[in-house]
């Protein structure tokens, strides 16, 4: 019997690892600091997803611990001091391998919505 | 490779987030915002900084530190929730300390006669013993050169020993006492594992001729009480059985021999039997073939089974045999694990606590009954904090687990009291051991080590999760929106029946502990009433043995006679004798192997009869008849012809009757031939429940012995009796200790200890099941009272009077209690065959024992539910309305 009561529910992990896989996205086009991260989710995704700092940074220190992104204190182009955080090589593998699953899911609730477009759908 | 992080940097972070807030104002400022507005919206839009800090460090965190965390909240939350109940918490604590602390004791128990009966012996039960066994299952030591022979022979054993208990004396006149002594062969320390604190143990070169070797190796017991921790002590003399022998060493501390029960302090090389008295110092003893000397002992080898090892030694035996010298035939070569040696008690004991045991776990399943009952209740009560929790989103693992932790937080401390209760209970048996075996010190393997504490803990555990679990099961599936509408009244024929189910288990367990408890009581009643064909009380036996104050044989005669006459010549002395043993010894005596006038025995027939040597006017005084012929007289020494007297199943079997058997005569093993001059009643010699056998007597003035044990009879109370032998004794010899005085009833207590023990133990068992499940009954009744008060209260109201609701409330529980009571019957009726062993006089289904424990059960059962029932009866129904 597994007796984790800390363990988040199924909700919070979609929302988890979604928010994951959009800041490995994001930091596909190069190193970026987390208010830039935001901002960039924000604007790519027409003003839909507002990431607040509350799930942000844990999210960056989720990926940092799993060593899917590094960190390092630098300038921004305005000069002010920021963490800018870098993919690493086995980031840019996740990245891949969520954005293949994610399209995969994508395609499957399509075809439970719209089965008739569906190609192969009975009916 | 980046340095491995366990903790999030707490500082870096918080400048990470004022970073971030820096230049979100900065961006809101350059679009135009006053400075502390920008400030204040990009807090704003960031979110709670706390919180976000909070949910950083819960990544970096270790998961099992979470769940650590989680459980120890969880068992501060059920000390909490417990504390405020402490009835309910301290009757569940008691519950567990008294089932866990009877049955860590009969485990302890156990430990010491089956799983591990030597102490510091490694794996002593895996020991196997060999014995030689006659046609009429009596079973005999090994002669030394038989055994010298299997260790030659044998491939099944690693390394055969031999050993042989003793009694010996250490030390002459006033400060000389008994000792248990092991003789042992020179391989007994090597193959048993047991090393020296001191000096050095016995070796295989101590074993090299008779005679040779007069070294001696004591334990560290002995070596503390006689000889002060002396840190010389290797290489001193000491003297046993008036012989000087050489301390070489001082065995481990944990080491007390190899005869359970006993507690062994001395060791000496067998080849030392003749110094050492056995066979009252006959010089072949080491080289008959004929007379027993070892046990052996071993471990077998890996791979051999017990059944080749025992085919091995047949064949050996049989070759031992055909030899020029050959061994009796009338024997056979026996092999048998150490729980079943012939050497020790545990034999005798392994039954009793074999009974012990299946009683203990049935007190623990009442225990465990109680408390689910206890639990469930709790958890009824308790289902608006259920509810309430659901209602907060607490999953209902969540709340089984922490349910399930509560009743841990109960258990631990029940077990490490019941361990407690043990701790303290075993010394006092050892003491009633002790009382009864002096002047023999006694030793067990009972200490409680971790093999015991182990045990405890498991069972508690497993108590806490059987029988926590079910009703924490339960409880989790309570029904939101039941508990809203229905307040904390609860529904449900399921949680009924399983309290109905709860009460009938423990009276059905508690019928089968009171027959159990009543059936040995019975027996004992029975084995204290049956005649053992002497007369007990009035009687005295005081110990001595001449030896330890270095008298010879012409002196210790001496010494008898003139303490016979001193005796009898007090006015308040009735009839006054000496013997070697007394009867209802417990353990047999040594035997003799006897020819028999006239009468040709069968190839193989087992001759072999037990003995005493007594003084005259010995019939009289212990009141055993003379069926034909006379009884001892003084002038039966060593001057007349040497007599005999048989008793009558042995004048019966050989010679077809008491008064046929006169002047018959009967050789003992000194070669002479005795006349049959009386033939005396039949007595029980060794234990009560012996079936009748053949037994002589032979005059101690023609057969000395330096230990003998005088009895007085006399009118006055037995306790002056014992003190006036004492000073007949210290004015004869001051310097001649008294191994034991006391009376005869006490002397053969011992014949019954294990029905003794075993009666007080099952009456102990017996008395806490009953009140456990009176007290689980009462429980349950009055918290289904409690439920029903607002239903009395209607019914009251409506016109019921008290006594309906009481008669209500009994049938219901005298109907559960008659049910328990049958199956209690039924299972009673299945499970007393295994008393069968233990039990004396009465048959496993003694109806006056089964009446009884109906009685009691279904009397318990009556007064705790009238009580409730009662209770209840007095409710005022207006107050009872109200109340909802």
């Amino acid at each position: 019997m597994a007796l984790h009561s800390s363990r988040p529910d199924a909700r919070t992990d979609l929302l988890h690892g979604t928010l994951d896989m959009l800041i490995l996205r994001t930091l596909q086009w190069g190193p970026q600091h987390g208010y830039a991260i935001g901002q960039t989710i924000r604007a790519q995704s027409s003003e839909v997803l507002q990431v607040e700092g509350g799930s942000l940074y844990p999210a960056l220190q989720r990926l940092a611990k799993k060593g899917w992104v590094t960190a390092k204190w630098g300038q921004t182009e305005l000069n002010q001091r920021a963490k800018f955080y870098r993919l690493t090589p086995e980031g840019k593998k996740q990245f891949l391998r969520e954005a293949s699953r994610w399209s995969e899911l994508v395609n499957a609730v399509g075809q439970v919505m719209n089965p008739a477009t569906a190609p192969g759908g009975k009916e | 490779m980046k340095p491995l992080r366990l903790d999030l940097d707490d500082d870096d972070f918080q400048d990470e987030i004022r970073a971030h807030l820096a230049i979100a104002a900065a961006e809101r400022v350059a679009d135009g915002a006053d400075p502390k507005t920008a400030r204040q919206s990009a807090l704003k839009d960031f979110g709670n900084v706390t919180l976000t800090t909070e949910a950083a460090r819960n990544i970096w965190r270790p998961r099992w530190l979470d769940a650590l965390r989680d459980q120890l909240n969880d068992v501060r939350y059920a000390m909490r929730s417990l504390a405020k109940n402490p009835a309910f918490a301290l009757t569940v604590v008691g519950v567990l300390t008294l089932g866990i602390g009877l049955n860590a004791a009969v485990f302890t128990m156990l430990k010491s006669v089956a799983i591990s009966p030597l102490a510091g012996v490694d794996g002593s039960a895996r020991l196997h013993v060999v014995y030689r066994e006659t046609d009429a299952g009596r079973r005999v030591r090994v002669s030394y050169s038989d055994y010298l022979d299997l260790r030659r022979g044998n491939a099944a054993f690693q390394d055969l020993f031999g050993t042989s208990f003793i009694v010996a004396h250490i030390g002459r006149g006033r400060t000389a006492h008994q000792v248990s002594a092991e003789l042992v062969t020179g391989n007994y320390f090597q193959a048993l594992g047991v090393r020296a604190a001191r000096g050095r143990t016995l070796l295989p070169s101590d074993e090299a001729a008779p005679g040779r070797d007069p070294v001696v190796v004591i334990s560290d017991g002995l070596w503390r009480r006689d000889f002060n921790t002396d840190p010389g002590i290797v290489g001193k003399t000491v003297e046993i059985n008036n012989t000087a022998l050489t301390v070489v060493g001082v065995a481990d501390p944990g080491f007390h021999g190899t005869i359970v029960s006993y507690d062994v302090e001395a060791f000496i090389p067998v080849t030392m039997a003749v110094q050492m008295g056995v066979g009252g110092g006959n010089a072949s003893v080491l080289s008959d073939r004929s007379f027993g000397v070892v046990y052996p002992h071993g471990y077998l080898r890996s791979g051999t089974s017990l059944a080749a090892a025992a085919s091995e030694a047949t064949s050996m035996w049989t070759a031992l045999s055909q030899a020029p010298l050959p061994s009796e035939t009338a024997y056979r070569l026996r092999i048998v694990p150490f729980r079943d040696s012939p050497a020790g008690g545990q034999t005798y004991a392994l039954p009793t606590v074999v009974v012990l045991s299946v009683m203990s776990v049935l007190v623990l399943l009442i225990a465990c009954a109680n408390i689910a009952g206890l639990v469930t209740v709790r958890a009824v009560s308790r289902r608006g904090e259920i509810a309430l929790r659901l209602a907060l989103g607490a999953t209902r693992t969540r709340i089984v687990r922490l349910l399930i932790v509560e009743n841990l937080v109960l258990a631990v401390p029940g077990a490490l009291m019941g361990i407690v209760l043990t701790m303290r209970g075993i010394p006092l048996l050892i003491e009633y051991a002790q009382w009864l075996a002096a002047p023999q010190r006694v030793f067990l393997n009972i200490g409680v080590d971790q093999v015991v504490l182990v045990f405890s803990v498991i069972v508690a555990c497993v108590c806490a999760l059987v029988f926590g679990f079910v009703p924490a099961l339960q409880s989790s599936r309570i029904s939101l929106l039941s508990v809203m509408k229905e307040g904390l009244a609860p529904r449900g024929a399921a949680r009924g029946r399983m309290r109905s189910g709860l009460v009938v288990a423990q009276v059905a367990v508690s019928l089968l502990l009171l027959v159990g408890a009543g059936l040995v009581t019975r027996s004992l009643e029975a084995a204290r009433a049956a005649h053992p064909g002497f007369e007990r009380d009035g009687v005295t036996a005081v110990e001595l043995d001449v030896a330890q104050n270095a008298y010879d044989e012409p002196r210790g005669r001496e010494f008898y006679r003139r303490l016979l006459d001193t005796v009898r010549a007090d006015p308040g002395i009735e009839s006054a004798t000496i013997a070697m043993t007394p009867p209802l010894g417990f353990l047999d005596t040594r035997s003799q192997r006897v020819a028999l006038d006239g009468y040709e025995p069968r190839p193989g027939e087992d001759l072999g009869f037990m003995f005493n040597v007594v003084g005259s006017d010995y019939f009289r005084t212990l009141g055993i008849g003379v069926l034909a012929g006379r009884a001892f007289q003084e002038r039966d020494d060593d001057t007349a012809a040497p007599v005999v007297v048989v008793n009558r199943t042995l004048a019966e079997r050989y010679w077809g009757g008491a008064t046929e058997a006169i002047g018959k005569r009967l050789r003992t093993a000194d070669a002479s031939w005795r006349t049959v001059v009386g033939v005396a009643a039949d007595v029980k010699y060794s234990r009560i429940d012996e079936a009748p056998r053949p037994y002589f007597y032979v005059p101690f003035f023609q057969s000395y012995r330096s230990r003998m044990m005088l009895h007085t009879r006399g009118p006055a109370p037995v306790e002056h009796l014992v003190e006036q032998a004492r000073t007949s004794v210290a004015a004869l010899d001051g310097d001649l200790p008294i191994l034991a005085a006391r009376s005869l009833s006490e002397r053969t207590m011992g014949a019954l200890i294990f029905l003794n023990f075993l009666a007080m133990m099952l009456f102990i068992f017996g008395v806490a099941g009953m009140a456990l499940a009176a007290m689980g009954t009462y429980g349950l009744v009055s918290y289904t009272v409690k439920q029903r008060t607002h239903e009395i209260g209607v019914r009251m109201a409506l016109g019921a009077n008290g006594p309906s609701v009481v008669r209500a409330f009994l049938g219901r529980g005298l109907r559960l209690g008659a049910i328990g009571a049958a199956i209690g019957i039924v299972a009673a009726l299945a499970l007393t065959w295994l008393l069968r062993s233990v039990l004396f006089g009465v048959t496993t289904t003694d109806g006056v024992s089964f009446a009884r424990a109906l009685v009691i059960v279904l009397g318990g059962v009556f007064l705790a539910t009238l009580i409730p029932a009662w209770r209840a009866a007095r409710t005022d129904p207006l107050r009872a309305l109200r109340h909802q």
